[in-house]
């Protein structure tokens, strides 16, 4: 399998982690609303969940960052480096 | 340079072992484990066809072994990630062997427990509705969105530490190549590279602690938010979340001693981890024991007719036999064995160790059945007596812990390589600069006098 191909299902992989806590959202969003409509709910289970919507984001959040991170932070000279186990490591 | 391979030999070639040369034995323990979750599959099949009366359930135990099972497996998994979260920000340096070890067993044993709801609906389409008609009052529902937040914390809390090990497996060669070539996300080691790693393990240390205690206590209140005898308790949070711990490190020790013999790896994991974790566990035993003290004697100063029905159920009826041998196990046993510095040894760990995750299992036994066979109302005491079915689909799900253990070791070292690296060129500086930070100055030596 060449980088290219490697790289693109890295992209996607990242891209449907958020796609799914998106949709852990709206539903979460969901819930809230329906429970508002029917007046059954008391504000703690509310508040509680609006809470749990950013906890989701964050961990998505910091995926992302290590990912582009490590991307960014790559060596382009092709000689290779040492990593902190003494073994030289290639490009990535 | 010399290009690395899966022949050039690596200063810590026994980690890289079973990845490299896992042996026939290997082989020969997941076909049978495999043939054991097969049967399991086609006992599962059979309560699909048949439904839940192939179970011991029935009015008014309509809780059982599966809900035991789910809340025993979710709590084993706080040890992974409370435990390396937690030593990890406390910059303890003899967690490094040990963290992996743990994050491992968190993920997998959440997927585990987080199916048994799923496998005690009796018909697994109902859990649409949690979509479609959620109740969000439930704490059914408040379970699902917090097991859903704790999997996926738990499982980038893993992953992350795991880059530069996939990255020394991909530069090594070692197949299946293309995975870990896409898994180690370009790492290289480079200065940059570990500052950004080391700020994303920052985060999620902090972030999965807050997690993994909701998780626990969420689980509780399904529990507590009744009005059942015996499980009406404002103490079942803080409860749960101490059992969850105290089963966890058990389950961590037994692996570690297992993991130490079975791939030989006493040069990784020394008698002082052992030691140390021997001691949080003895610390836990007793902590557990005065929060079910406090439990019990709680009902029983108040005196209430049904709760005592409960209480003298446990104490004296049919469930007496359970009821002590859990205090036996979770108390009585380990404080014994880990007390002492002459039996705490690693088989009598491995003993204690054991006997506090049969009694863990039994207290999720205690907590559940009584309080459900003696409701209030005018029934009399339920039964409940579990099926080949339910004992098949409980160690079905052992079953899937241990191969998915397994097979994590196949593709990926269980003890971190790069971060024993860093601990041997960096942990004696940061403790010598730790310690140096908090002694008391040195009088100068003109004031002497």
């Amino acid at each position: 399998m060449n980088k290219k191909t490697i790289e693109t299902f890295q992209i996607l992989s990242i891209s449907l982690i958020w796609v799914l806590f998106t949709g852990i959202a709206v539903w979460i969003v969901t819930l809230i609303r329906e429970s508002i409509r029917l007046h059954d709910t008391p504000d703690a289970s509310v508040g509680i969940s609006i809470v749990a919507i950013p906890v989701f984001f964050l961990l998505a959040s910091v995926l992302t960052y290590v990912f582009f991170g490590l991307r960014k932070g790559r060596n382009r000279d092709p000689e290779p480096q040492e990593t902190p186990g003494g073994k030289a490591v290639g490009q990535g | 340079m010399q290009p690395v391979s899966a022949q050039t030999p690596h200063r810590d070639a026994a980690l890289l072992r079973p990845i490299e040369n896992p042996g026939r034995t290997y082989y020969y323990i997941v076909g049978l484990l495999m043939a054991v979750i097969l049967y399991t599959g086609f006992v599962y099949f059979r309560q699909l066809l048949y439904g839940l009366g192939v179970t011991g359930m029935a009015q008014p135990v309509t809780w059982g072994f599966y809900i035991v099972n789910f809340v025993f497996f979710i709590g084993i998994s706080h040890a992974g990630t409370l435990i390396s979260a937690i030593l990890r920000l406390s910059k303890a340096e003899w967690r490094r062997p040990i963290t992996r070890m743990a994050e491992v067993i968190t993920a997998i044993v959440l997927a585990i427990g987080g199916l048994h709801p799923i496998i005690d609906l009796g018909r697994p389409d109902r859990m649409m509705h949690l979509f479609y008609n959620g109740r969000l009052q439930s704490p059914l529902l408040w379970d699902v969105a917090s097991i859903t937040a704790y999997f996926t914390a738990s499982t980038i809390y893993l992953y992350i530490p795991m880059i530069p090990d996939i990255a020394i497996l991909r530069d090594r060669g070692v197949k299946p190549r293309w995975l870990y070539e896409f898994l180690s996300w370009g790492w290289q080691g480079t200065e940059r590279q570990h500052k950004v790693l080391d700020r994303a393990m920052n985060i999620l240390m902090v972030v999965v602690i807050p997690i993994a205690v909701s998780v626990h206590t969420i689980i509780s209140y399904i529990f507590a938010m009744t009005v059942q005898p015996g499980w009406h308790s404002t103490i079942f949070g803080p409860y749960f979340v101490v059992g969850a711990i105290f089963s966890g490190i058990a389950a961590i020790l037994v692996l570690m001693i297992v993991f130490r013999r079975v791939f030989r790896l006493e040069g990784y994991l020394k008698h002082i981890h052992f030691n140390y974790l021997s001691i949080l566990l003895l610390i836990m035993a007793l902590i557990w024991f005065y929060f079910t003290f406090s439990e019990y004697l709680t009902g029983f100063y108040g005196h209430e007719p049904n709760e005592m029905r409960v209480f003298w159920y446990k104490f004296s009826g049919d469930f007496a036999p359970y009821f002590w041998t859990m205090i036996a196990c979770n108390f009585l046993i380990p404080v014994g064995i880990l007390c002492n510095r002459k039996t705490r040894t690693i088989p009598g760990i491995l003993i204690a160790s054991i006997a506090v995750i049969i009694g863990m299992w039994l207290e999720r036994l205690i907590i559940v059945v009584p309080s459900l066979a003696n409701p209030r109302l005018p029934y009399p005491t339920g039964i409940y007596i579990p099926t080949h079915t339910e004992w098949m689909l409980f160690l079905g799900g052992v079953a899937v812990f241990i191969l998915g253990y397994m097979v994590f070791a196949r593709f990926f070292p269980v003890i971190s390589i790069w971060e024993i690296e860093e601990g041997r060129h960096e942990s004696a500086r940061i403790v010598t600069e730790r310690i140096s930070s908090y002694m008391p100055d040195m009088e100068p030596s003109g004031g002497r006098e």
